[in-house]
């Protein structure tokens, strides 16, 4: 059940009110009430996946503990690559397979043979990408010493198949969640109510901005051999807006919704289009991705590479953005928009400037015209990149980039859904001000400081007047939910 | 918790205002269907003996005051623009079970012969049914549209005024037709007729399983749309296949085109009665319809 719809609307509150009103007072309870809502969450997708989300959890329980437990260090290993295997083996399966027999048919044709080798029908299973960086995530830790293995099955089970992110992030840490998941929770009014916030923010970015840039995008890009240059443009700068909004907009959901139950989970952008460089942008996009990405394939690579100073980082570098590139999907534009954003590291690995923060990172736009230059600068660069992510394929690309840089650009296009046109332009201007204004915040709606009632209830309902009024005729799944 | 509730009730208060101001829930995609069903639910209509259904031409070709002053039994149109035999037969399905009709008048043209089905139908058909005789606001909410789509589509509604039995009639002064409309041609058979006389058959044997009596009336059609032999012989084709059907399943079909009697005058376009003609034929279907309805 998608977070914006009625089904789900009905399940939190019932789940709410037997969370706080009934099992209050027994942790126990409260966790198992988590990992029950939790299991039916995910069965209400896709009911068959289910078996392999418990699997998994209960694999990488009994791996955690098997790791503490034992001093043989062969031993660990052997523990910590059966976690492995079994994790990345099931998404290079349920995800990659056909990707890479597609792929040796394609390698075999180039030179005029034929690979007699059959796809086959795969459902990706729904958050497999997530929870399995989160088992990962755990047992390395726990290889490390850094965590000791959770033996209450319902914390750890609860860890993994956690509601509010277990579909699409963020991916938490272990000692993120498991510490919130041992503990009594206490209902805290002001978390609660500025989760209520987020979620309002959330819905305001996924419902008005994201769907109805959607509505836009899709026939555009779908058309864009017969439409003009500037029809395509727009679709990108909207497709930029959408991916963000999106995104964004379900993990502003599913925080908020976490600090409803009592738990802090981490945060997943930090504003990126006012990033001023590619380095800087994924310091505020997606955050937990890249964060785990640095941590489990960037240090360990940079470390082995050590000796080759900067052209090892850049190794290194490209590697993991290559990564990253491929954890979205399996697709040769992924992997290519991997390795690009890895490529605009290189100046900054060269120059040694790619952990210094840009000088006016905080400045507004009129004390620093370097600083609006350099988001602008990095918004374009973003947006001829995500062309080659929105792409079903890389010849699809080219033909993208083929029909930007002609002279149809400078042609005007027609806008056929004027009034919901407009409104998403007014909103997406709401949503940069507003971001912009709350840019030291963890979210745009967090207005503790606007004391009058009044305006705070001007803001909320305007807010909500808009999602009312604006909210597109298709609602459009998340666009993380296939990853 | 409370203040949850201060927050959600004045969007609950809001829809209902605007309920209440005629902005309608988007139920279907054919506003005059939802408009209907409103009405159907604000005069509270249960029994309903003898049931219309079609398109626009049932809608506008069937003079309620004439039916009603005629045979002493509870009557309501439930015809609808744009209805295909296909929807025809998925809302009788549902309209047969609830409002238990002795004899159900299917007004009919060629022009119901050639669409596809209106799957938008199903979101009324399976709505509850406390929602659809008791709260229709919250269809604000199960079939949710944004609040611009329902102030677009109060606005851009062609102005309707229905009569206390779902009817309507059409007045439009000779000067006034539009010539397109008075000069258009339907292109009949398409790829959908096939269908539509399938679900014509479906129609039938439903209406013969549950003991209601089928009476099909093919309504008057404009002579200019049948001015060629071809175009002839393909709305005979057309109206035997349709006798064929009805009468295999024991139904009554009733035929009125006859373009002496409904001369182009009384037309509006190419199917279209204005009110004048409507009276006219709906005298005559009465006439036909009084040897069946006992």
């Amino acid at each position: 059940m998608l977070f914006t719809s009625p089904a789900f609307v009905i399940f939190f509150t019932l789940f709410f009110l037997l969370y706080w009103y009934v099992f209050r007072g027994s942790l126990r309870l409260q966790n198992l009430l988590i990992l029950t809502g939790s299991y039916l969450f995910y069965a209400w997708w896709d009911w068959r996946f289910l078996f392999l989300l418990v699997g998994n959890s209960i694999l990488n329980y009994f791996l955690g503990i098997g790791l503490a437990k034992s001093n043989s260090p062969k031993y660990r290993n052997f523990l910590l690559w059966i976690g492995l295997i079994q994790g990345l083996g099931s998404l290079v399966f349920f995800k990659y397979f056909n990707f890479f027999i597609n792929s040796i048919i394609s390698a075999f044709s180039v030179f005029n043979m034929k690979a007699d080798i059959q796809t086959l029908n795969i459902i990706l299973p729904l958050g497999i990408s997530f929870y399995t960086f989160k088992t990962i995530s755990y047992l390395l830790e726990i290889k490390k010493g850094k965590i000791k293995p959770v033996t209450d099955w319902v914390v750890f089970f609860s860890y993994i198949s956690f509601f509010p992110t277990v579909i699409s992030g963020p991916i938490d840490r272990p000692k993120t969640l498991i510490p919130q998941l041992e503990k009594q929770r206490v209902f805290d009014y002001s978390q609660a109510s500025d989760g209520m916030r987020q979620i309002l923010w959330g819905l305001f970015k996924k419902i008005v901005i994201a769907d109805n840039c959607a509505a836009i995008t899709a026939p555009a890009f779908a058309h864009y051999d017969t439409l003009p240059a500037s029809s395509l443009l727009f679709a990108v700068f909207l497709f930029t807006i959408q991916l963000y909004a999106d995104f964004s907009g379900y993990s502003d959901m599913a925080i908020g919704l976490a600090r409803l139950l009592g738990f802090k989970i981490t945060r997943n952008f930090n504003f990126p289009f006012f990033a001023q460089s590619i380095p800087d942008f994924w310091r505020r996009w997606h955050i937990s991705l890249t964060s785990w990405f640095t941590d489990y394939v960037f240090n360990p690579l940079s470390w082995y590479f050590r000796d080759y100073g900067k052209f090892g980082l850049i190794l290194a570098i490209l590697i993991n953005f290559t990564a990253i590139g491929i954890w979205h999907g399996a697709n040769w534009t992924f992997i290519v928009f991997g390795f690009l954003h890895g490529c605009f590291f290189i100046p900054f690995i060269l120059s040694g400037n790619l952990n210094k923060k840009k000088k006016g990172a905080h400045a507004t736009a009129g004390k620093s015209l370097a600083a609006f230059i350099n988001m602008a600068g990095t918004f374009i660069l973003l947006m001829l990149t995500f062309m080659i992510f929105r792409a079903d394929n890389l010849s699809t690309a080219l033909g993208y980039y083929h029909k930007l840089f002609s002279s149809s650009i400078f042609y005007s296009f027609t806008i056929t859904e004027k009034a919901n046109t407009i409104a998403t332009m007014i909103a997406i201007a709401v949503m940069l001000s507003a971001e912009w204004l709350q840019r030291d915040k963890q979210h745009a709606l967090q207005i503790d400081a606007v004391k009058g009632l009044p305006v705070r209830a001007l803001i909320y309902f305007g807010l909500i007047f808009f999602i009312l009024s604006f909210s597109p005729v298709k609602v459009v799944d998340f666009i993380y939910f296939k990853f | 918790m409370f203040k949850t509730l201060l927050f959600v009730m004045p969007v609950f208060v809001f829809f209902e205002v605007l309920f209440r101001l005629g902005f309608a829930p988007i139920v279907t995609n054919s506003t005059l269907f939802d408009i209907k069903m409103l009405a159907v639910q604000k005069h509270h209509i249960k029994n309903v003996k003898l049931l219309a259904m079609g398109s626009s031409v049932g809608l506008y070709e069937l003079d309620s005051k004439t039916i009603v002053q005629n045979f002493n039994m509870p009557y309501y149109n439930f015809s609808s623009w744009g209805l295909q035999i296909t929807d025809t037969r998925l809302l009788l399905s549902s309209f047969v079970k609830k409002y238990h009709p002795k004899y159900v008048l299917l007004c009919s043209s060629i022009g119901e012969f050639v669409g596809p089905q209106n799957d938008t139908y199903l979101n009324f058909i399976n709505a509850n049914d406390f929602i659809k005789d008791k709260l229709p606001e919250l269809f604000y909410f199960t079939n949710y549209s944004s609040i611009h789509q329902l102030v677009y589509r109060k606005f851009n509604t062609y102005p309707l005024a229905l009569d206390n039995w779902g009817g309507a009639s059409l007045s439009v002064k000779q000067k006034n037709i539009n010539r397109e409309k008075w000069n258009e041609h339907d292109i009949f058979p398409t790829k959908y007729t096939p269908a539509n006389y399938i679900a014509l058959d479906s129609l039938a044997s439903l209406l013969k399983r549950e003991h209601v009596k089928f009476v099909f009336i093919q309504v008057p059609i404009k002579k200019s749309y049948s001015n060629t032999d071809q175009s002839k012989q393909i709305i005979q084709v057309h109206f035997d296949k349709c006798k064929s059907i009805v009468e295999a399943h024991d139904g009554t079909y009733l035929n009125y085109y006859n373009t002496t009697v409904f001369t182009d005058s009384l037309f509006i376009d190419q199917y279209h009665l204005q009110a004048e003609g409507a009276v006219i034929l709906t005298k005559e279907i009465v006439a036909d319809l009084e040897k069946i309805i006992k």
